[in-house]
């Protein structure tokens, strides 16, 4: 494994994953959320927790690289897409429980779905943009004398 | 094809008992102690389809990113995919738990119960699945 390209893919997508969610989840989706204020903390409590937010992007951010580092044969953007699509898919499938227990409205449902398919899907292509492995099957060998 | 349906319904299966048993009796108790955060048990069951197609494609997934680069390793490889996603369910986790006033307790014992309940789909699938052999002539 590259560990400094690895690095860098995980910064950038760990920038792109959290940007995006600030911006879809709490500016784009404020109004939404707003509907039901009883699911969520206060201002001030938010604050207090924040630094859980960041870790868990960060926890996020790094097993998707990881999974496109070591996992996707191929590599490159498409494929690391692909996987970010996937994986997309697992957290769509945990927002529908969620929607089955909790009192959120279906405009959330389908805001949380979509936000997590376009962060992961893009997550992932900035991933397999910048991490490229060293050819595995890649040998160095001496020319016999003729 | 034949290998990868039988994969996700056993995989399905079982979380499907699981989540039932650890949500529906085991943490119950937890659970009653925030009410207004859950729906009503018959307004839950009116959306039972949704836990449904929830769980249907988290084990689809699943399967599918074992197939396409897991696949081989069998049993270990599906332990380490289980681990690795559900590594990174406890990030999502995280998330809710700073934006929504949920018990730490509560997100303790899903994580842990989490790792194991992904580690016993990963070795399901791991056991079951295997890739196409290529043809030889």
């Amino acid at each position: 494994m590259n560990w400094k390209k690895f690095f860098f893919a995980f910064i950038a997508a760990f920038g792109f994953i959290f940007l995006f969610g600030f911006l879809w989840y709490g500016k784009l989706m404020h109004g939404p959320h707003q509907e039901v204020p009883i699911l969520w903390r206060t201002e001030t409590d938010f604050g207090n927790h924040f630094s859980t937010l960041v870790f868990g992007h960060i926890v996020m951010a790094f097993f998707l690289t990881l999974l496109c580092a070591r996992f996707v044969p191929a590599g490159g953007a498409g494929a690391c897409a692909v996987m970010g699509i996937l994986v997309a898919l697992v957290y769509a499938g945990a927002d529908m429980i969620t929607f089955a227990v909790q009192p959120l409205t279906t405009k959330i449902l389908w805001g949380w779905i979509v936000g997590v398919l376009i962060q992961f899907t893009i997550g992932g292509a900035i991933i397999g943009a910048l991490y490229k492995a060293p050819p595995s099957n890649m040998t160095f060998v001496k020319e016999r004398p003729r | 094809m034949k290998r990868f349906i039988l994969a996700f319904v056993a995989a399905y299966i079982f979380i499907f008992f699981w989540g039932w048993l650890l949500n529906g009796v085991l943490l119950k108790d937890i659970y009653v102690q925030t009410p207004n955060l859950w729906r009503s048990q018959s307004e839950m069951m009116s959306l039972f389809h949704w836990i449904i197609i929830g769980q249907a494609l988290i084990v689809f997934a699943f399967v599918m990113i074992y197939a396409s680069g897991f696949a081989g390793g069998g049993v270990a490889a599906g332990v380490r995919l289980g681990v690795l996603l559900e590594i990174a369910a406890i990030g999502m986790r995280m998330g809710f738990y700073a934006v929504q006033p949920i018990p730490g307790k509560l997100i303790f014992y899903g994580s842990v119960s989490g790792i194991i309940e992904m580690i016993i789909v990963g070795a399901i699938v791991g056991a079951i699945y295997k890739p196409a052999v290529a043809r030889t002539s």
